[in-house]
């Protein structure tokens, strides 16, 4: 099945392509030329030939109006038997088209048809056996009735046409194996360099930035193509590590003194009683640093999700969003919020597990918040083989199609939504988690409500 | 050779209400942030701990290495010596002292870096004091609740059968969900600690977020429902500010 596969890979291979158009136009050249070769000689033995019987036929022609009938005969035969012409065939027959002198058995057929030149087989004897031999003559009426036949055999003129013609084949098939074999090669060795390519591609997709083409010693084109990309890659996983230092003490620098900010507030909290005002005061700033460490969070996590670094390992994603539907349930039952799920089992990606609950966690909080009581929320898993789909519907107010593109977008939050808590970050993280997964996040209208979709 | 240090008192210099239940320790915290540094040595001596401080990675790992410390607070990004340099350096010498790593970073990934190093637990800046302390204690103790060996937990007179996945109180059966049941059990394997909300999420769901919905909360409800609601002693108690837990009164 693999072999098979890897076979028929090949033969769709740009390089096997290539090769077959080349091959056919080697092979139709190779019958251009060896046509040409072949006409060209065929012309000249055939004109050669033809010549020598339209000479002998006009010699006869002036002989028998100066000869006798016997004298004539004589002269036939003579001709006939002399081996320094070898191959004149002669056949002088009478009204009755009974043979009267000549080297061929009996008068061959001609249909009324034929014109000047006729063309017919004689029994030839070859060594033991006898053998066929074409015959090429004209024929001329002899006074009294009798006919005349000057021919010559024309067989071995046949024999080089014919092998010339096999010649030409085995040239043109030869052509087609040679260029398709080492097309075939070409296109193994190139898809073999291609499917290393895009092995090492796939996993730097998945975010490990140091892997590397591989190089071979050979100096063609695919290697320094090869050592372009890999210099291309040098130059990607310095700016995204780049990218990640600076993330990571942006979240150091922005930590550190929020965190002092919470310790102090708590610190002083302690001392105070549970009721003054003081402490209310107190209470307020640990709620804003709070929310503030959410915000940061949902950028920081949107942020290394867009630079593609975060580890990824399979995930199963139908544990995953069974038990975020289960950790979601009794809230939702507490709100008077119908969540119903149908989870195809066995689907599989790779990922982070983290930020996908994250993702989908957000996707329900959104849903709950904007679904009104006595409101459906339905969570679909669909599609375990090869391509699985997330769905997260609610009856809510939806969002108008004219704005479901910018809500994607970070921080938007649209007016209606103003009267809700949040950050406004939860779309954007779902964006920026379905994008590192590969996934097509799409909103639709759910009629009503909205409908979110994680297309793997 | 340990001029750097500051050696604070080893006598706690007052008991506060939060301090009750926790066995004393010699805590070991290597931070950097002064102000992160003493609010947290100041809550782990009310709370009537031991502590020592050190402010880079090198006077920590000398520290840490010294018998006696019972558990190591150590901030991720240190100078001199990098907090998980530290925790690797540690255990290289075979020491399994608890380790919390407390982090500044961008998260995600790095919270496996931290336990993959050797950590045992992982919280990021900026955390409640409540948070870390709640941590701090379930590490303390995670020696002495049992492990994966015992397979009945107890406490009062309720019951938890991890072989039959039974759980009675006083005598009566009680049905529970399947989560509700690993909820109960991790409660019970911290009993009379202090829960927290992220704390169930990690040991409960094995997630690492904050739900913007109190959904761990309604949980714990329905927990509470299950267990405490037919009998007069309720078992699952609130903890204001902080979290849940699971103990006797008194």
């Amino acid at each position: 099945m693999d072999q098979e596969q890897r076979f028929l890979g090949v033969l769709g291979s740009s390089p096997f392509r290539i090769a077959i158009v080349y091959s056919i136009a080697f092979a139709l050249g190779a019958v251009a030329l060896l046509g040409a070769v072949y006409f060209a000689v065929s012309e000249v033995v055939d004109g050669s030939t033809d010549n020598l019987i339209e000479a002998e036929v006009q010699g006869l022609r002036e002989q028998v109006l100066v000869l006798s009938r016997s004298d004539f005969i004589e002269l036939i035969e003579q001709r006939s038997q002399d081996q320094d012409v070898r191959g004149a065939v002669y056949l002088m027959v009478d009204p009755q088209l009974r043979p009267v002198a000549g080297n061929v058995p009996a008068w061959p057929k001609i249909g009324a048809d034929q014109g000047k030149w006729i063309q017919f087989k004689v029994a030839v004897p070859f060594g033991d056996e006898t053998r066929e031999h074409e015959m090429r003559a004209q024929r001329f009426p002899l006074p009294g009735g009798y006919r005349m036949l000057v021919g010559h055999d024309v067989q071995e003129r046949q024999d080089v046409k014919q092998l010339m013609m096999r010649g030409l084949i085995v040239a043109v098939v030869c052509t087609l194996i040679l260029g398709l074999g080492g097309g075939f090669w070409m296109g193994r060795r190139i898809l073999a360099q291609a499917g290393a390519i895009s092995a090492v591609a796939k996993q730097i997709m998945r975010g490990d930035l140091s892997q590397r083409l591989p190089v071979r010693d050979a100096d063609d084109e695919i290697n320094s193509l090869a050592r372009e990309i890999n210099g291309m890659l040098d130059k990607i996983e310095q700016l995204t590590l780049g990218m990640r230092t600076v993330l990571d003490s942006a979240a150091h620098d922005l930590r550190t003194p929020l965190n002092r900010l919470q310790s102090t507030a708590e610190a002083a909290m302690s001392q105070l009683a549970p009721a003054s005002s003081e402490r209310r005061v107190l209470e307020r700033v640990s709620t804003e640093v709070d929310q503030m460490r959410s915000t940061l969070d949902a950028l920081l996590r949107i942020a290394l999700a867009e630079t593609g670094t975060v580890a990824r390992e399979t995930v199963d994603l139908s544990e995953l969003v069974a038990s975020m539907v289960e950790l979601y349930a009794p809230v939702s039952e507490e709100r008077g919020i119908d969540l119903q799920s149908a989870v195809d089992a066995d689907a599989h990606v790779q990922g982070s597990r983290q930020l996908l609950a994250q993702a989908l966690a957000n996707l329900l909080d959104n849903a709950l918040k904007f679904t009104p009581k006595g409101g459906h929320i339905r969570v679909l898993l669909r599609g375990a083989r090869g391509a699985p789909e997330v769905v997260v519907e609610d009856d809510g107010p939806g969002i108008p199609a004219d704005k479901r593109e910018i809500v994607l977008g970070r921080r938007v939050r649209l007016d209606e939504a103003r009267k809700f808590p949040g950050s406004g970050l939860g779309l954007s993280l779902v964006a920026a988690v379905t994008k590192l997964h590969g996934a097509r996040l799409v909103l639709d209208d759910a009629a009503p409500g909205l409908r979110v979709a994680l297309k793997f | 050779m340990l001029s750097p240090l500051r050696r604070e008192s080893n006598v706690p210099t007052k008991i506060g209400p939060r301090t009750v239940r926790y066995d004393a320790m010699h805590i070991l915290i290597v931070e950097d942030d002064q102000v992160a540094r003493d609010s947290l040595a100041k809550a782990l001596r009310e709370a009537g701990h031991t502590v020592d401080v050190a402010v880079n990675g090198l006077d920590g790992l000398q520290m840490a290495s010294a018998l006696g410390i019972d558990l190591v607070v150590v901030d991720r990004m240190l100078p001199k010596l990098d907090g998980l340099a530290l925790v690797r350096s540690l255990r290289a010498t075979g020491r399994k002292t608890p380790v919390l790593i407390l982090s500044a970073l961008g998260e995600v990934d790095d919270r496996i870096t931290g336990l993959r190093a050797g950590g045992d637990d992982y919280l990021t800046k900026p955390y409640h004091m409540a948070e870390l302390l709640a941590r701090i204690e379930a590490l303390a103790r995670r020696g002495d609740s049992g492990g994966d060996a015992i397979t009945k937990l107890k406490l009062a007179d309720l019951e938890l059968d991890r072989m039959t996945r039974r759980v009675m109180r006083a005598g009566k059966k009680i049905e529970l969900t399947a989560r509700e049941f690993q909820l109960l059990e991790f409660m019970m394997r911290h009993s009379g600690q202090v829960v927290t909300r992220t704390m169930l999420l990690e040991g409960v769901w094995d997630y690492h977020f904050d739900p913007q919905t109190n959904v761990i909360d309604v949980h714990i409800s329905r927990l509470r429902q299950a267990i405490d609601k037919d009998f007069e002693n309720p078992l699952l108690h609130t903890v204001r500010g902080a979290g849940y837990t699971l103990r006797e009164d008194d």
